[in-house]
């Protein structure tokens, strides 16, 4: 295994470390310090004041799927862009016109999702 | 340190991953599922592979997860609906899967530690990487295009509904 | 390499005729552009040239497949002109099957394994959702989950294998790990072999050999009938140039490896598979199993003799290729709307429309193996190749299934001629009946000069 610079890392970790620590503290703080009534009217589920009906694991509309979906995918393309924009100057035009490329490529695909309508949500 | 570090890494990266398998909960299984990703991402650092783990953590533990957890949200698991599996087919699936195993564990083990064949100083870093796929791997990275022009395609036509714009 | 191109940008075509309206031609450009792609072809014929640092090399091998491959898919677009009737979908279809080609293209033409796994994924992806386009029909989705499921299982293990032949010699480039095998042999590490045979594992799925069948009559069934012609054509070409590039090339020294494996794979198909089709009483179903056996005799000549038995592989696919276009071009007539493909449902077709029942019959007795038809000088080339390299008790299994075969066959020719018809006469658009005649011809044709074929490669 190499041996990468770890102590580069310290920052990060000590960022992880922190955000953790802070969750963690506040919900056994809540847990601690909060006052502690049981009753059913207590734990029910509260939704707005109405009266919960049912169950939260409905089947729900295919659209939200459909979003995330192409998200995931835009995601992807982008994610292939920063290599190409740290690599930006000695890559020359040569990196430019090849990214053009591929962007375009996937614009035709983003013009034909709005065609399709498939980001339309009252259909 | 880096010794303990990668086995620290590796015994949280196969418990959570045993976590996924076992748990009864699906919804608990992909939130196993997000920390197995986020040890992974640590070997990849580990590996000196830094962009590799920010876009895992980005793409897998953040926008792959979501999607995992809307199909688990799209079924219908009110109720036990999970098909009874019988014995033998349990037992077939164990037989090959630990069969797998043994070959995998058998064929890695013995081997000595891989050359560092690509060991140059900062192969995972972007610039590299971005240096390998304009130059080398120019093709592959144009034809993705084409693969997620696929999916996306074939996201549209499966998940929109046809109804309302037949009449075009 | 530019007829990769030209696919490519004829299914970008179709996304752009979707945003510009202009979808009354898109079906006349791309069988056009197909047209122009296949003159590509022709016109870089013996010069195997690599492309972008050897990413893709296009020797005679690999245009012979691209060939191969676009012609089917021209008599594709004629036998399933009706599957881009709906005009919702017209584009999306056309655009993936467009896709499908153009990965089907990547596979026959890769020298790199990174593109193996691009090809792969962009057929695959492709055909999950081809697969479940009938979205109403509840088969047509069983068939996209299954295909689905199991194909990113296998896609799993192939990748699984790269990474580990990677690991041990350090390249994706498929000539490259040749060399390195035949100048580091004896000190591979084992994981280069558990990795080849997880390559075997993950193509094995993809051409469909038993053990790794279970999806394929599932698949085959459920999806609409054009789509299951596309898959026993275009997409089984494929698998199998990736397949046979692979081993012929990359594995041919550690084949001591995998040929006692591989031997075993393609005895259980050759049984299996036609065993099982004698049980079907769906035509589409037995077709798929036959596909399936169809499989065994090609593994049959590539075990033969795994460097030399190219051309033998290319004319068997072709003729099954062009064989198995009529049947389903037939059975996209007979099926309907609803499908239908049960064995009653071809009772008496003679006499509903002679034209059909001559096309298929044909079809079916070229897939048997009946001489003079392309189907029977396959199997013998087959044979006599296998024969040749001492493996006489494999032939007679070999021929053993394929008398099966006849007899499954010839269950639905029977019904053709000698049961009362049910329905009234079937009427057909006279285009399919110029296609069935020209798939005749060409079946003819491929029986009556197979030379032509064989001497290509």
């Amino acid at each position: 295994m190499e041996n990468p610079n770890l102590a580069e890392y310290l920052p990060i970790a000590l960022m992880f470390i922190f955000a953790l620590g802070f969750v963690v503290t506040t919900m056994i703080a809540t847990h601690v310090l909060g006052p502690k009534r049981k009753s059913k009217i207590k734990l029910d589920t509260f939704e707005c004041g109405i009266e919960s009906k049912g169950n939260a694991r409905i089947p729900f509309n295919i659209k939200y799927f459909l979003v995330a979906i192409l998200f995931v995918l835009f995601d992807v393309e982008v994610i292939f862009m920063y290599p190409w924009a740290v690599n930006f100057k000695s890559l020359h035009w040569e990196g430019f016109i090849q990214m053009t490329v591929f962007i375009s490529l996937l614009l035709v695909g983003f013009f034909y999702i709005l065609k399709k309508g498939a980001l339309k949500w009252e259909e | 340190m880096t010794l303990n570090l990668f086995y620290f890494l590796s015994f949280l990266a196969v418990l959570s991953a045993l976590m996924v398998v076992f748990s009864k909960n699906p919804v608990y299984s992909v939130l196993y599922l997000i920390i197995t990703f986020f040890t992974i991402a640590g070997h990849y650092i580990l590996l000196d592979a830094q962009f590799l783990a920010v876009v895992h953590v980005i793409v897998y533990a953040g926008a792959i997860m979501v999607l995992f957890l809307y199909v688990i949200m799209l079924l219908n698991l009110n109720r036990e609906s999970e098909p009874h599996k019988s014995n033998i087919l349990k037992f077939a699936a164990v037989i090959c899967a630990g069969l797998l195993l043994v070959v995998l564990v058998g064929s890695l083990k013995g081997t000595e530690a891989i050359v560092q064949q690509s060991g140059k100083a900062g192969i995972g870093y972007v610039k590299t990487l971005g240096e390998v796929m304009f130059k080398e791997f120019l093709l592959p990275f144009e034809i993705t295009s084409i693969l997620l022009l696929a999916a996306m395609v074939g996201a549209v036509m499966l998940g929109k509904s046809e109804k309302t714009n037949d009449t075009i | 390499m530019n007829a990769l191109f030209v696919i490519c940008g004829l299914g970008i075509i179709s996304l752009i005729a979707e945003i510009a309206n202009f979808r009354k031609w898109l079906i006349s450009i791309i069988v056009l552009g197909l047209l122009g792609a296949a003159a590509l072809v022709v016109a870089d014929w013996n010069t195997a040239v690599a492309y972008y640092h050897d990413m893709l090399v296009f020797d005679n091998f690999s245009l012979a497949f691209t060939g191969l491959i676009i012609g089917s898919s021209l008599l594709w677009f004629w036998t399933a002109s009706d599957f881009f009737e709906a005009l919702f979908h017209k584009t999306d279809k056309s655009a993936l099957i467009l896709f499908a080609i153009a990965g089907g293209v990547l596979m026959t033409s890769f020298n790199n394994m990174a593109m193996l796994f691009l090809g792969i994924e962009i057929l695959s992806i492709s055909l999950y959702v081809l697969a479940g386009s009938r979205k109403e029909d509840l088969g047509s989705n069983e068939a996209a989950f299954k295909y689905f499921l199991m194909g990113s299982f296998a896609t799993g293990f192939l990748l699984f294998g790269i990474t580990l032949v990677y690991g041990a010699t350090g390249t994706f480039q498929i000539n490259t790990i040749a060399n390195y095998v035949l100048t580091h042999a004896g000190e591979l590490p084992s994981f280069f072999y558990a990795g080849a045979l997880l390559m075997l594992i993950g193509l094995a799925f993809k051409i469909s050999a038993v053990p790794f069948h279970f999806w394929a009559p599932d698949v085959y069934e459920g999806s609409p009938t054009a789509v299951t012609g596309f898959m026993s054509t275009v997409v089984k070409i494929a698998a199998i140039a990736s397949f046979f590039k692979i081993f012929a090339t990359c594995f041919s020294t550690i084949a001591p490896v995998w040929y006692t494996i591989l031997l075993v794979i393609m005895v259980l198909t050759l049984v299996i598979a036609n065993i099982t089709a004698v049980y079907q009483n769906s035509v589409k179903r037995m077709l798929a199993y036959s596909s399936v056996g169809h499989v065994g005799y090609i593994l049959l000549a590539f075990l033969a003799d795994h460097k030399e038995s190219d051309g033998t592989i290319f004319f068997y696919l072709a003729a099954y290729a062009v064989s198995s276009l009529a049947a389903f071009g037939a059975l996209i007539l007979v099926g309907g709307k609803e499908e239908n493909t049960l064995v009653e449902r071809f009772n008496g077709l003679f006499k509903r429309n002679p034209i059909v029942a001559v096309g298929l019959t044909i079809a079916l007795l070229s897939l048997a193996g009946i001489p003079p038809l392309p189907g029977f000088f396959g199997k013998y080339l087959v044979f006599a190749m296998a024969i040749n390299n001492g493996m006489i008790p494999y032939v007679i299994v070999a021929i053993v299934t394929s008398l099966i075969g006849v007899y499954y066959y010839f269950r639905v020719i029977i019904a053709m001629y000698f049961k009362d018809a049910v329905a009234e006469p079937l009427k057909v658009s006279t285009s399919k009946e110029v296609l069935i005649v020209v798939l005749i011809l060409i079946t003819l044709a491929l029986g009556i000069f197979p030379d032509f074929l064989i001497q290509l490669l």
